[in-house]
């Protein structure tokens, strides 16, 4: 059954004209005009908003050898990722230009009548309110999933509601200048590098200590290994607060705002705190890099300490906790620095800057999950073997993961 | 046009219809004859409003202001409907205007606020059947507008590219 194409609107119009020299001026002074949606769409002539009001910053992939471009609205800190073509149509919208003649650009310039390009680049700069004449905000799509089974709509109201608890302020800028100025700016210093290092060998020589002890070190937890695990998961939920408060930091450090910090739960399950660092994308990628290292470095120092007092302490349960503490720690340095583990943290950014490809993780599971469907050819271009690396590692690394902590809480036992 | 003829026309009226032969005999002799060229404003938006006009023939388009030189046609009339009544009930100004097509001439009839509610004193159940005519045309043509409104969002959306429903 073919699908009922809607027909576009139309809008009927009575243009008045002044009466001409000898014609009678009450009669006949109109014309009718039926405007359809359509031809009203194609002269519409978009407007960017002022120059002072959005950044544009370039982002080379070295994998595709393209250029892409992040457009960012300073006021609503909405960011878009634009093609080399949105670039240019982008730079074309400047409230005299009809689409039209939008279109007549593109063509002209790239030699593709591909213009499905245009409506969609519209749409994603009136979302991110990037065009003059958009309205103040765009409604929000209801949860449209099927709800007929009792179990998966049980869970799915307590995922919402666990998504819905936010603790949270955007008026937290000024709070890390203070910070900064008050001792913060310490962190980005030579010094403190050089610390960092030398508390990692420390901790790297602690770790082996304990290893060679590992069954001991395990016993001091006595009866209840599992509850003492779970005590030192609830106290590194608390180090997670530190490693956002220096990825705040260290966006000051490089001269950009803080917009928000707070607590959520992550997907509705992970209890997790954050900090809005999105700013740090309109500045250089060493910057980009530093704020995502720095945060995961809090785990590596305090690993390291937990590491070295677990190595100094005699067997017992301090001794365990200890231990336990400084390897959840690295563990969460490894996690945040890892870049393939399909979390998009700390080390996945890194790795999508350099690599200049921002939505990896996205591209990847699309491509992958259509060839395990059989509707795509196999990998061809570098971009696709990309794709496919991506997501193989990432099962693979998961898979060790969870066969590791397996096999650590079994030796506990 | 004769009285007799005016009144076989009010027969085919919706607001007369219920009115007995002698209640449309009595309303023919009231009414006014009036021709409009093409093209030709009858009633125009703002102004005050002491009639109303029943279509005799002829073709008229109903439209509003949206900016000068720029109206949006609302509706249309032809023979049969009646427009300008409600200035006559809420003493409003006139709330759109109204003009002959540019396709050729209207022949209107015109009964005025004071005939009008002689009629409706003289004759009460005339002017009931009359009124139950009247609510039955104005839910029609909200109706009607509602549509519009409709339309015209529906227009918007589409002329500008908005996606409401996205994120």
């Amino acid at each position: 059954m073919s699908e009922v194409v809607p027909r576009r609107a139309k809008l009927e119009l009575l243009v008045r004209r002044p009466a001409a020299d000898g014609e009678d001026a009450e009669a006949a002074s109109f014309e009718l005009k039926e405007v359809g949606s359509a031809l009203a769409f194609v002269r519409l002539r978009p407007q960017r908003v002022a120059a002072e009001t959005y950044e544009l910053a370039a982002v080379a992939s070295r994998v595709s050898g393209q250029t892409n471009f992040i457009l960012k609205n300073r006021q609503t800190d909405r960011f878009l990722l634009l093609s080399e073509p949105e670039k240019f149509l982008w730079e074309q919208m400047d409230g005299h230009t009809s689409l039209q003649d939008l279109a007549t650009a593109y063509v002209l310039r790239y030699g593709e009548f591909d213009f499905d390009v245009i409506p969609a680049l519209i749409r994603k700069l009136q979302r991110a309110q990037l065009l003059v004449l958009t309205p103040a905000s765009a409604l929000r799509r209801a949860l449209a999933r099927s709800r007929a089974k009792r179990l998966a709509k049980m869970l799915e109201s307590s995922l919402t509601i666990l998504e819905r608890i936010n603790v949270s302020s955007r008026h937290v800028d000024s709070f890390f200048h203070r910070l900064y100025r008050f001792g913060g700016f310490v962190l980005f210093t030579p010094v403190a590098a050089a610390a960092c290092a030398l508390l990692a060998v420390g901790g790297i020589v602690g770790g082996v200590r304990l290893w060679h002890n590992a069954e001991s070190v395990a016993a001091g937890f006595g009866e209840h290994p599992v509850l003492a695990i779970i005590a030192v998961k609830l106290l590194f939920l608390f180090t997670v607060a530190a490693h956002q408060l220096v990825h705040g930091l260290s966006l000051v450090h490089y001269g950009r705002r803080v917009r928000e910090f707070g607590f959520t739960f992550l997907h509705g399950i992970v209890p997790t705190f954050y900090v809005d660092v999105t700013d740090v994308f309109m500045t250089s990628r060493r910057a980009r890099v530093v704020t995502a290292v720095s945060g995961t470095l809090v785990h590596l120092v305090l690993g390291s300490l937990w590491f070295m007092v677990a190595a100094g302490m005699p067997p017992g349960f301090m001794q365990a906790f200890s231990a336990a503490s400084g390897m959840i720690q690295w563990q969460a340095f490894v996690i945040a620095l890892y870049p393939f583990c399909f979390i998009e943290m700390d080390g996945y950014h890194v790795l999508v800057d350099t690599l200049g490809v921002p939505t990896l993780k996205s591209d990847a599971m699309g491509y992958v999950g259509t060839l395990v469907r059989g509707r795509a050819p196999m990998p061809a271009t570098r971009e696709e073997w990309l794709w496919v690396g991506y997501v193989l590692l990432s099962t693979v690394s998961i898979a060790g993961f969870i066969a590791f902590n397996i096999w650590l809480v079994a030796h506990a036992s | 046009m004769a009285h007799h003829e005016v009144a076989a026309y009010l027969r085919d009226i919706r607001l007369f219809q219920a009115f007995s032969d002698a209640d449309r005999a009595a309303l023919a002799l009231v009414l006014r004859e009036r021709t409009v060229r093409k093209g030709q404003v009858v009633i125009k938006e703002g102004d005050p409003g002491e009639e109303m006009f029943l279509v005799r023939d002829g073709a008229l388009v109903v439209s509003k202001v949206v900016t000068a030189p720029v109206e949006q046609v609302i509706a249309r009339m032809g023979p049969g409907d009646f427009f300008g009544e409600m200035s006559l009930f809420d003493r409003a100004p006139r709330s759109a205007t109204i003009q002959a097509d540019t396709t050729g001439d209207a022949e209107l009839l015109v009964l005025d606020r004071s005939n009008l509610e002689a009629l409706i004193e003289a004759n009460p159940r005339a002017a009931a059947s009359f009124f139950h005519a009247l609510v039955q045309v104005f839910i029609e043509r909200l109706r009607n507008s509602t549509d519009l409104v409709a339309e015209v969002t529906r227009w918007g959306l589409e002329a500008t590219g908005l996606d409401v429903d996205g994120r």
